[in-house]
């Protein structure tokens, strides 16, 4: 009952939030009886709180996701389960950059560049750099892998693509095979993926509409 | 307004008539009960990760699909001794991934094995590879038996799926971005593409609105590849 009762208000804030954004977000300066009411309503102005509200709620999440991280790990070292080891470099790394950060901003470390910069140049992106040379052997290894679990049409069509487009890609100076990967993209690949975008985006408007019409599982239990 | 009223009249028709729309059989959600259940077995956690999808921009309502999913996968793992994880990157993901895994324990009536600690934040932004590289770790520490990773990913799946292959997971795969959508189909036991991402309500529970959804997504279909073909022959007829 408890449930049901705050569930309600709950809905009603949500769907009415979102219809009157709608609203306000398509509402422009020429169109009539919709522009004189939005004017009049000063729609545009509650949309524009709105949407700040967004963002600032938004900008709690990070905190919340702090301290998800922090809970998470503090937890496992807590009770020694495994990869307690990654957690404890974990939640090091994450204390140092955010008592860094603290003492920057303070003007307390006035380091240049800062010490903050140093550590994402030389280890975030050393890493992201590493990892991006691994993905390749990836890749590979997923396409052969095809060639040997899934011997469909589909599954060689997708091969056969790779293939050209990354035959066409080598400089070898053979026109045919240039011709042939610009032609390959640029139509079947250029389609494919023009109705795999299609198919999102008419999914993206239904799941919109139940949500503004309250059938969303969060509006229900 | 369209999509409004399509929706409308096969929600009414579906209440009517349980039988009124079949849906062709998806391979992944004929698949998904099987993981799940071959991961309760081995007692093993289902890993469920929404990559970088959230909610506040572009990606909020394939936020909400890959969620409608978990929570329907997240039911059947809360039965098992060891309960599923979820991961993200993007922090407006975490009150929703709370949200999906305490409904999903809730009701199974499982609401003490509810643990907060299951659903991990890594700060890692969009196409990182540093997210992949901790999704990897978790696979492995958790000892993880099923993979859904279903959301926003660019090619760094190519290392979460490898690493799935090599510890012997099973892995259910499927981004809206072109480059993820590619790896998961190459490297997924069994890949989602496109708009069946949407369609998980629909085959994984009875709701007449979860079919509804997916009625209104087919016509609408229709209608484009009517309006496409019209507007072509149109353009080369009136070309002559």
């Amino acid at each position: 009952m408890y449930g049901r009762l705050t569930r309600i208000p709950a809905t009603v804030i949500a769907i009415g939030a979102g219809l009157f954004t709608l609203f306000g977000l398509l509402a422009g300066d020429n169109l009539g009886l919709f522009s004189t009411l939005a004017e009049i309503g000063r729609i545009r102005e509650s949309t524009d709180y709105l949407l700040q509200l967004v963002v600032i709620s938004v900008a709690v999440t990070v905190v919340i996701g702090i301290l998800n991280l922090l809970w998470v790990h503090l937890t496992r070292i807590r009770y020694r389960r495994a990869g307690w080891g990654y957690s404890i470099v974990l939640v090091f790394s994450t204390l140092t950059v955010l008592i860094l950060t603290i003492l920057e901003r303070a003007s307390v470390l006035n380091q240049n560049p800062p010490l903050t910069t140093i550590l994402l140049e030389q280890v975030q992106v050393s890493i992201e750099s590493a990892l991006a040379g691994l993905l390749l052997f990836a890749l590979v290894y997923g396409a052969a892998r095809v060639l040997r679990h899934r011997v469909s049409a589909w599954g060689l069509l997708f091969v056969l693509s790779l293939v050209i487009v990354l035959a066409g890609a080598l400089p070898l100076g053979i026109t045919l095979l240039a011709d042939l990967r610009d032609l390959w993209l640029s139509v079947p690949v250029s389609a494919g993926a023009r109705g795999i975008l299609m198919g999102i985006a008419l999914a993206t408007v239904v799941a919109g509409v139940r949500v503004l019409v309250g059938q969303d599982r969060s509006y229900r239990e | 307004m369209l999509t409004l009223v399509l929706f409308m009249v096969s929600a009414v028709v579906q209440r009517r008539r349980r039988d009124a729309f079949p849906v062709r059989a998806i391979p992944a959600y004929d698949a998904l009960p099987l993981m799940v259940g071959a991961a309760i077995e081995a007692d093993r956690p289902t890993h469920l990760s929404l990559g970088s999808a959230g909610l506040g921009d572009s990606s909020t309502l394939l936020a909400l699909a890959s969620a409608e999913l978990f929570y329907h996968v997240g039911q059947r793992a809360a039965i098992g001794a060891t309960g599923p994880i979820m991961t993200m990157s993007d922090p407006t993901a975490i009150p929703l991934g709370y949200d999906t895994l305490r409904r999903a324990y809730g009701v199974r009536g499982r609401l003490n094995r509810y643990r907060a600690s299951d659903i991990r934040w890594y700060p890692a932004g969009v196409r990182s590879l540093t997210f992949a590289a901790a999704l990897t770790v978790t696979m492995g520490v958790d000892e993880v038996g099923a993979n859904v990773l279903v959301g926003s990913f660019g090619p760094e799946l190519a290392l979460v799926a490898d690493a799935a292959y090599r510890r012997d997971q099973t892995l259910i795969a499927a981004s809206d971005q072109l480059e993820g959508q590619a790896i998961a189909y190459a490297l997924a036991d069994q890949p989602l593409i496109g708009e069946e991402i949407f369609a998980a309500g629909a085959y994984l529970s009875t709701e007449a609105g979860q079919r509804a959804g997916l009625v209104t997504q087919d016509v609408l279909r229709w209608l484009l590849i009517v309006t496409l073909l019209g507007t072509a022959l149109l353009t080369a007829l009136g070309g002559r």
